[in-house]
């Protein structure tokens, strides 16, 4: 499956949950398909996405979280396993997305080369869910389980590598206004105090 | 009360709900005592840059939330610092072991005691340095301008007021 098939698909069933985003690809691909503004794309912090995103699903136990990871990202902290695994969120989902090279600047090939099974390194680190999924109608077949199953979960998605750069914009806003923006939101769903009454 | 209760309580003061830690040895204590603490979400990470990210996205879930480490491990996440907080204006507290001062003769501490200010001063991240007991009164303020400053605010606790006197 590409991309933007493996997103758009991962987007109709989302229902109401918040996502988390891994910079490059990742993000711009879940802008492109969803707009949202009740989902933080990151912007740098490559690899730690995941534990943004463990941040909220542990201060929010009622918020659906998801994430939407991507394999660059995850080499570069696959240390967040064993701590998204220890933490037993069952409010969060992980998502991969694996095209084995880093898509954003070119296609250039990852240091495994696709050696490595990141399910079976999740199960290793404490999961007690994780699988691959390769082909798009596999996705689709098991999504409403996944989207049903408790969390701490991962499912790496096996994508087609593309050649050279994917061309989708990232998201019409950025910095201090993704803040504000992604607080404001969670503000008003779930009448909490992101922030105090001054505004900070 | 021992420093490590001070500290626990003045958290408490203000609201903390969170913690996120990798310990070193000066810090240990304080984060053994908030483990124990159930009213605190206690989360241990494999890399500082963990605790960061977690702090930061408890940020958005509206918690209260402090990063607990040594000094080294701040040097290592100064990077996720500066794309993540100082990027979109995220604050987040950390407590740090001032490591490498004067009655600090650890030589794989060194490196880190006459850089680490600079280096908060180049990113402008402010910091603020608990020496003594009474020191520990001052975190609600300091936690607060950390809100207000919208960006990492370093809080360090020296060898004198974990350790006591002399050096090690």
């Amino acid at each position: 499956m590409r991309a933007r098939e493996a997103i758009d698909l991962l987007a109709r069933h989302r229902g109401d949950a918040i996502a988390v985003c891994a910079l490059g690809m990742a993000a711009n691909e879940w802008w492109a398909a969803t707009k949202s503004e009740d989902s933080f794309y990151m912007h740098g912090a490559m690899g730690f996405a995941a534990s943004f995103a463990l941040g909220l699903a542990l201060s929010l136990p009622q918020a659906p979280v998801w994430l939407i990871n991507a394999d660059g990202s995850l080499c570069m902290n696959l240390g967040c396993l064993l701590t998204e695994a220890s933490q037993a969120a069952r409010n969060l989902k992980h998502f991969v997305l694996d095209n084995g090279v880093y898509q954003t600047v070119g296609g250039l090939p990852m240091v495994n080369d696709g050696r490595t099974d990141y399910a079976a390194i999740a199960r290793a680190a404490g999961f007690p869910r994780a699988r691959s999924i390769e082909a798009l109608t596999d996705l689709e077949r098991q999504l409403p389980a996944i989207v049903g199953e408790d969390g701490p979960a991962l499912t790496v998605l096996r994508l087609e590598r593309e050649q050279g750069f994917l061309r989708t914009p990232p998201m019409t806003y950025e910095g201090p206004e993704m803040k504000y923006r992604f607080g404001r939101a969670l503000e008003r769903r779930f009448g909490i105090e992101v922030f105090g009454p001054q505004g900070y | 009360m021992d420093v490590a209760a001070r500290i626990h309580e003045q958290l408490s003061n203000c609201g903390i709900k969170l913690a996120a830690s990798l310990p070193d040895d000066w810090v240990a204590p304080l984060i053994d005592r908030i483990a124990t603490d159930n009213r605190i979400r206690h989360v241990r990470v494999a890399r500082e840059a963990e605790a960061i990210a977690i702090c930061s996205g408890a940020f958005f879930g509206g918690v209260r939330a402090v990063a607990l480490m040594g000094a080294t491990g701040l040097l290592t996440c100064t990077g996720e610092l500066a794309t993540l907080n100082l990027r979109h204006q995220i604050p987040v507290f950390l407590i740090v072991s001032q490591r490498g001062s004067i009655d600090d003769h650890r030589i794989y501490q060194e490196v880190q005691g006459r850089r680490t200010i600079p280096l908060l001063q180049a990113y402008d991240f402010p910091y603020h340095i608990l020496d003594r007991p009474d020191d520990v009164s001052s975190i609600p303020d300091a936690f607060e301008t950390c809100r207000m400053q919208k960006r990492p605010f370093v809080l360090f606790l020296t060898r004198r007021l974990v350790k006591g006197g002399g050096t090690a």
